[in-house]
């Protein structure tokens, strides 16, 4: 709103200005008005005395030729006469009054002088410069000559003796600048006010131009990513709220496996890969298209479709395409690089920009999950059946954590009460809220389900666990579902780490919720077979909560069962989950699987399950989830 | 060419009130240098500003010692009054001095705020002066 009020003083100034400038150019021309009247109602006057005494000169002899009127004015007397007679002109403003002759030589002389000062000779020779001396012979007319440059001069009046058609000599009048220094020093001060005030509009003009030019290089600085020179997500903020969504389609790109060329180049290729790709975009999008870097290596495109419906596929068809035709060649090492695309054609048709960029951010998921490098664009038809819990507050609460790094885990330790040390730990996401408060993931994990910023927030919590156990001799829990496991991006993440580190592998359990549907089943098991394989352990979580399917558990071989803590959690005062948990220990035994119990949070729970023999327990009761691992003593603060 | 140089200084003369004694000098420089008396033109004046003008001057000798020079400029006749050059060729910077001073062949005016030059045709050759084409405009056969 800054740019909207400067651009309104700067409007006033500039109306102001003219104004002035108005004013100002009034002010010379009624000062020069004022001059052309004086001078012309002067000359009038002197015109008149003069034709008087040129009547009088002619009148004293007939035919009067040239030489008779050197031979008239060579008589002292009678000079004297017509001195006295033109010397009654002078005034302060008349300063000299004379009367030359032009002789056969074409030289001026004075045949008589009547200034009081600096008078001349009978026929001294007068040097002139100016051509309207000439011109008063030729022309036979009076004239007038500007003196802008003789000191004191103001204008010469010429003004010739005809005697028979013919210019026999001229009277030369000179007008002092009396009058015009002082018209021109009573104008002054109002002049010169308004000079001033013209300049100190243009200063201000020029300040608010300045503040305006700073206001657009900030908001330029503000609105754009200084790698990609593309906008950012403040432009988005900025401009969410006048965007018209029914004139553009909505697509989140991500660039395929941008992690690893990080991680095998170096961050300065992958900085390379993200300007060069974004100069790609950009060369594929139209003028009419915004290109946003959301985050990372996630770019939103806003695809004006005013034209034709069809574009938004074309346009992203096209991006990908180029992208996966160009190599990508940093420091002699060749990349090659590919996006995915999750499209959402009519964004107008959801709630607002955020639910938009949701869906968009679903379809890339699914694009991901289907092998990447592809398109994938929501089917409104298939979403109206399906109804959505994920919030578009909470994609962007997660996506502004990644970026600014407030992603972190806590660890709840699980105890072994037979050896009465802690078993391993449980890793729990935690996201440090701007304001500096912890919020747990039911804040926000519910409703990042099925979006690519869930898998990207699994990839983050499990490089910050294998980094933190990398060199430990402690074991440490997993939570991951289904989908994730099955998200290239996250497999390679596991395998990367975990191959080429046995001792880490052995240490880490990945706690599978059993809650989630599986929809193949085939493909989960050799998902879990490939977590074998690298020899991590597998942990069936939130057993007894969702569908489970008896059969695939024992299928899997998992090391470990948890017990969900929905039965968990009230087996003190409940026979019925008594007898369940029962149950699902004895089919654990059977099953070669040991069990967990989750949600222990008081003694009469903990002693339930001694009861029952479970072989590992957690919660509250135990100890709570903390920033730094929990050591034995930590144990059981509560019970105190 | 000359003439057309000389009508523009004193055209230029005009514009320039500041700069009068320099340009009165660069007039006075460029009539001397137009003249010829068969020796090298060296000057004296009673007129300080002039001197120092034509100090720097590359065409004109000056000289302190009145005796030695062979052009005197002067705007007082009482400043050559019993002086070795009251004899030589004088050049006035009055009209009227033209009258008192019988040794001077020339001068240079303001005459009603406008630049004047006038040579007398008999005192420059009484003084063996020749005077060059361009200079003719402004030669008078006597004074008025």
């Amino acid at each position: 709103m800054v740019k909207r009020k400067e651009f309104i003083i700067f409007f006033l100034l500039f109306l102001l200005s003219l104004f002035f400038l108005y004013v100002y150019s009034d002010i010379t021309k009624a000062k020069n008005e004022i001059f052309d009247r004086i001078e012309h109602h002067q000359i009038e006057q002197i015109s008149f005395v003069l034709k008087n005494i040129e009547k009088d000169i002619l009148d004293s002899s007939e035919n009067l030729g040239s030489n008779d009127l050197v031979a008239m004015f060579g008589n002292t007397t009678i000079r004297e006469e017509y001195e006295h007679i033109i010397s009654l002109m002078l005034t302060s403003n008349v300063k000299y009054a004379y009367i030359l002759h032009k002789d056969n030589e074409n030289r001026f002389r004075f045949l008589l002088d009547a200034s009081k000062s600096d008078k001349a000779e009978f026929y001294q020779k007068f040097d002139v410069t100016s051509p309207e001396y000439e011109a008063v012979y030729k022309e036979k007319k009076p004239q007038i000559i500007e003196q802008h440059d003789i000191e004191n001069l103001y204008l010469t009046y010429l003004y010739p003796i005809i005697s028979n058609g013919q210019v026999v000599g001229l009277f030369s009048i000179d007008i002092t600048t009396n009058i015009q220094k002082i018209i021109l020093e009573s104008i002054k001060p109002l002049e010169t006010f308004f000079a001033v005030l013209i300049i100190f509009v243009l200063l201000l003009m020029g300040m608010t131009i300045m503040q305006i030019f700073h206001y657009f290089v900030t908001r330029k600085r503000i609105f754009t990513d200084p790698l990609t020179k593309t906008f950012n997500r403040n432009y988005l903020e900025e401009i969410s709220p006048l965007l018209n969504l029914e004139h553009y389609s909505l697509a989140m790109l991500d660039l395929d496996k941008f992690k690893s060329i990080n991680d095998s180049y170096g961050h300065k290729a992958g900085d390379y890969v993200l300007s060069r790709a974004s100069m790609i975009f950009k060369e594929s999008i139209r003028d009419s298209d915004i290109l946003v870097r959301y985050g990372g290596e996630e770019f939103l495109l806003l695809i004006n479709n005013r034209s034709n419906n069809k574009t938004n596929i074309d346009v992203c068809e096209r991006l990908r395409s180029n992208i996966s035709k160009e190599l990508f060649t940093y420091d002699t090492n060749d990349i090659k690089v590919t996006v995915s695309i999750g499209l959402h054609k009519h964004p107008s048709l959801e709630k607002n920009l955020q639910e938009a960029i949701k869906l968009a951010d679903e379809m890339l998921y699914v694009a991901k999950k289907s092998g990447r490098n592809r398109v994938i664009t929501y089917d409104e038809k298939q979403s109206s059946e399906s109804s959505s819990s994920t919030s578009s507050k909470d994609i962007s609460f997660v996506k502004e954590a990644l970026d600014e790094n407030r992603v972190l885990c806590y660890f709840q330790p699980i105890y072994d009460h037979k050896s009465g040390e802690i078993f391993k730990y449980e890793a729990l996401v935690r996201i440090v809220s701007k304001n500096g408060t912890i919020v747990s993931p039911i804040q926000f994990l519910p409703g990042l389900k099925n979006t690519n910023m869930h898998y990207k927030l699994t990839q983050r919590i499990l490089l910050i666990v294998f980094e933190k156990f990398r060199s430990s001799q402690k074991m440490v829990s997993i939570n991951i579902n289904f989908s994730d496991l099955i998200n290239p991006d996250i497999e390679e993440t596991i395998i990367k780490h975990l191959s080429e580190n046995h001792h880490l592998a052995s240490r880490v359990t990945f706690e599978i919720l059993e809650s989630d549907k599986i929809d193949d089943v085939e493909l989960f098991k050799k998902k879990i077979n490939l977590l074998h394989s690298l020899k991590a352990k597998v942990s069936i979580d939130d057993f007894g909560s969702g569908y489970s399917n008896f059969k695939t558990i024992i299928d899997v071989e998992a090391n470990f069962l948890k017990i969900d803590g929905s039965l968990i959690r009230n087996i003190a005062t409940h026979n019925k989950d008594f007898r369940v948990v029962k149950s699902i220990v004895h089919f654990a035994r059977q099953s070669n699987m040991q069990t967990v119990a989750e949600f222990v949070h008081s003694k009469e729970v903990y002693e339930k399950l001694l009861m029952l023999d479970i072989d590992y327990m957690q919660g509250f009761y135990i100890s709570e989830p903390k920033a730094s691992l929990a050591e034995k003593e930590d144990l059981f603060k509560k019970a105190i | 060419m000359k003439k057309f140089f000389l009508l523009l200084l004193l055209t230029f003369s005009l514009f320039a009130s500041d700069s009068k004694d320099v340009l009165r000098a660069q007039i006075i420089e460029k009539i001397i240098s137009n003249i010829s008396i068969n020796e090298v033109i060296t000057v004296w004046s009673d007129n300080k500003e002039l001197i120092a003008e034509f100090r720097k001057s590359s065409n004109i000798i000056t000289t302190d010692d009145c005796g030695k020079a062979n052009i005197v400029v002067i705007e007082n006749a009482k400043n050559i009054e019993n002086k070795d050059c009251k004899n030589k060729p004088v050049f006035v910077l009055n009209y009227n001095l033209l009258k008192d001073v019988p040794e001077s062949f020339g001068a240079f005016f303001w005459k009603k705020g406008r630049p004047n030059i006038v040579l007398i045709k008999p005192r420059t050759l009484s003084h063996g002066i020749t005077i060059a084409k361009e200079l003719e405009a402004y030669v008078e056969e006597k004074i008025w």
